[in-house]
């Protein structure tokens, strides 16, 4: 059974057309890597999924709810399906540990003593034990990131949107943060990336988009599609990224 | 706990707005700046008008609240209806009589100048093309701008910022109030200063009252009554040293 | 002239006085033009057309008129259109209120507005109403943000109380004044008045300081 099923998802900024009737099925476990060309698309579908953007057509099914159900159906959805930022948009007034703990406590209603005890077996499953009480102004961008994973985590969601998650970090940070993501997929985790990562696509990823121009153009394995493309313009994408 | 105390305060505030002004006593403004009618002593006002009032009010039997006021803000609050009384030396003027309503007359006022010691002003005829220094919205200031047209006026919201100007010498003479020229000139002078020339336009103080006011009537008969039992005369010596001329 | 201290020792304690009236107008009035001013503020920021609307024509026609003339309009145009009496001290406090609270409504708005969008979605995307994302996250970091400006607003208040000295309200100010209409002794009040103010004014930006220094600015 799917976890996302776009049926016939359109999106437009003003006059601007960013998807055009969109199909697409995500079943549970899968790890759908999203790629194409900036403006394709990509980000704004995955906007689209706990309806940070609002869909202007078609309908958006996720965990057998539709985004167009209303406020309160959408706070449900939001909860099954954790973020994580290009620009990590940790809340710079907690600590790590307490920006952890913040989504459990506020949104699931878990008392203050056991919120904090989850956010830090989540700080030390990302590898950041001994980083809880930093602020986010004190950690690396790598770190912020894994904090930023570890946060939506917490709120114990069915899967995880991941928004370019390495592009505002340094190459050298970038694997940190890929480790963390390679061992949530491993653990089974349902995940949508839109990234320029192609060894994580191939090592990792399950399942290959490219977007085009507000459409899906290509969709298959990974292996298979990155070793040898019969799509001109993915494999001429591809010479670009790598 | 700041905030708390925040809203106890902000809640004050509602309230304050909220509740009117007791019915009871008289709201009576005065001017604060007008030595020796009505001026601050210590944290109480005190002078002429002050005492004069206070016998009125126990004779006609009503009790008040003394409210410091602007000069220039006395007559638009009695217009307006926020005050009940006003005590500030007012003079007795047509163009206010159609504003508000007065009592009979209580002093016999004037203008007088004041000079330095060493000026060589001796009367109104020597201000052509002199500074005079006056305060707004006073009856001196409208007699100068009728009478004196080639002097320049210099005006003031109070005349104590007046005689101050005078003392540091950027204006030739100040007008004002002939008791209140006199008084400065004795206590607070130091002696460097003078009073010149022959009292103009004589005139009369009267209590202010919002038009239309009851009081007027009782506040004349309190007032005649006051002159004939020597009450009125024993407050004008106490505050002027002498008896009233008449 | 000669500087005379027993002048200034004479009139400490009304002096004094006014300091505290002075403080106390200026306590009140900021406690009540923080409340408006939250209010206002977050209706331009979040509020939808009408909200805006209602918010924006207050801030506009209080930054557009001197503090003189609205405590003149509260003091002797309402009354008169209202038919009630307002005595001059509640006169000062509601225009300390309405005056600030424009004020801090455009510091409230700049500050909240300023706070990154993507805070904003981070709240959004863990499934928090709207409001709790006002309230945990954007409030507390749009909060830094306002201190300063806070504390600058606070200042220009508690001076603007001496505008008050026009309706009679025995504050700092008009305490001097008064004496000085009795004694006659400019110099000597006028020092003595600034210098109250400055130990005010002073004492303010010191707590300021040390608020500005306890918080992290974000």
């Amino acid at each position: 059974m799917s976890v996302v099923e776009f049926r016939k998802v359109t999106k437009t900024f003003g006059p601007v057309v960013v998807l055009r009737e969109v199909d697409l099925s995500i079943d549970a476990g899968e790890v759908v890597v999203l790629i194409g060309p900036s403006g394709s698309g990509k980000s704004t579908l995955l906007r689209c999924i706990n309806a940070l953007e609002e869909i202007n057509g078609g309908d958006l099914i996720v965990d057998n709810i539709s985004v167009l159900s209303g406020r309160r159906q959408i706070r449900i959805i939001r909860q099954e399906a954790g973020m994580v930022f290009q620009q990590f948009n940790l809340f710079p007034q907690m600590t790590a540990v307490d920006n952890v703990a913040f989504g459990p406590r506020r949104v699931r209603g878990l008392s203050k003593r056991e919120s904090l005890e989850q956010a830090r077996e989540l700080l030390a499953k990302v590898g950041l034990s001994d980083r809880g009480h930093h602020y986010p102004a004190e950690l690396s961008g790598g770190q912020q990131q894994r904090v930023a994973i570890a946060r939506a985590l917490a709120v114990k969601p069915k899967l995880m949107l991941f928004d370019e998650p390495t592009s505002a970090l340094d190459p050298e940070l970038r694997h940190e943060v890929l480790r963390v993501m390679q061992a949530l997929a491993e653990d089974g985790m349902t995940m949508i990336v839109v990234t320029h990562e192609m060894t994580f696509a191939r090592q990792v990823g399950t399942r290959l988009i490219f977007m085009e121009d507000g459409k899906i153009s290509v969709d298959g394995d990974p292996t298979t599609l990155l070793k040898n493309t019969e799509n001109p313009r993915l494999r001429d994408f591809l010479q670009h990224v790598h | 706990m700041k905030l708390r105390n925040l809203l106890i305060a902000a809640f004050a505030t509602t309230i304050a707005f909220a509740q009117p002004s007791r019915a009871e006593d008289l709201i009576v403004a005065t001017d604060t700046a007008f030595v020796p009618f009505e001026f601050k002593e210590g944290d109480k006002y005190v002078g002429f008008d002050i005492d004069m009032w206070d016998a009125i009010a126990k004779e006609i039997g009503v009790t008040y609240t003394l409210q410091p006021m602007d000069f220039n803000g006395i007559i638009p609050a009695l217009q307006t209806k926020q005050v009940d009384v006003a005590l500030a030396g007012i003079t007795i003027k047509d163009e206010r009589k159609k504003v508000i309503d007065f009592s009979d007359g209580y002093y016999d006022s004037g203008f007088l100048l004041m000079v330095p010691t060493d000026s060589d002003i001796k009367s109104a005829e020597n201000l052509k093309g002199k500074v005079l220094a006056v305060k707004t919205g006073t009856s001196a200031t409208d007699y100068a701008k009728e009478h004196f047209k080639d002097t320049e006026l210099r005006q003031f919201p109070n005349i104590d910022n007046a005689y101050l100007e005078l003392q540091t010498g950027r204006v030739a003479a100040a007008m004002h109030d002939t008791p209140n020229v006199l008084y400065y000139v004795a206590k607070a002078g130091g002696g460097k200063v003078k009073a010149v020339g022959e009292q103009m336009m004589a005139h009369q103080y009267g209590i202010g009252f919002p038009k239309g006011s009851e009081l007027v009537a009782k506040v004349n008969t309190a007032l005649a009554n006051m002159k004939k039992d020597g009450r009125y005369n024993d407050i004008y010596k106490k505050w002027f040293g002498t008896e009233p001329q008449s | 002239m000669e500087f005379d201290w027993s002048v200034i020792e004479d009139a400490l304690p009304a002096l004094l006085g006014g300091a505290r009236l002075t403080i106390l107008i200026t306590l009140i009035g900021l406690a009540g033009g923080l409340v408006v001013g939250f209010v206002a503020g977050l209706m331009r920021a979040y509020g939808n057309v009408v909200m805006n609307l209602i918010a924006f024509t207050y801030v506009e026609l209080i930054r557009g008129t001197p503090i003189v003339v609205q405590v003149m309009f509260i003091y002797f145009a309402l009354p008169v259109l209202a038919d009630i009496r307002v005595n001059p001290l509640t006169a000062a406090y509601v225009a300390i209120v309405v005056n600030a609270g424009a004020y801090i409504a455009e510091i409230v708005r700049g500050s909240f507005l300023s706070v990154h969008k993507g805070l904003k979605e981070a709240g959004l995307a863990l499934g928090l109403p709207t409001w709790k994302v006002l309230v945990y996250i954007i409030g507390p970091v749009a909060f830094r943000r306002m201190i300063p400006p806070l504390g600058n607003q606070f200042i220009v208040s508690l001076k603007d109380t001496s505008l008050f000295i026009v309706i009679g309200v025995g504050e700092l100010t008009r305490q001097g004044q008064e004496i000085m209409a009795a004694n006659f002794r400019a110099v000597e009040i006028w020092s003595a008045v600034a210098i109250l103010y400055l130990l005010m004014t002073g004492t303010l930006t010191l707590i300021l300081r040390v608020t500005e220094k306890r918080m992290r600015m974000l």
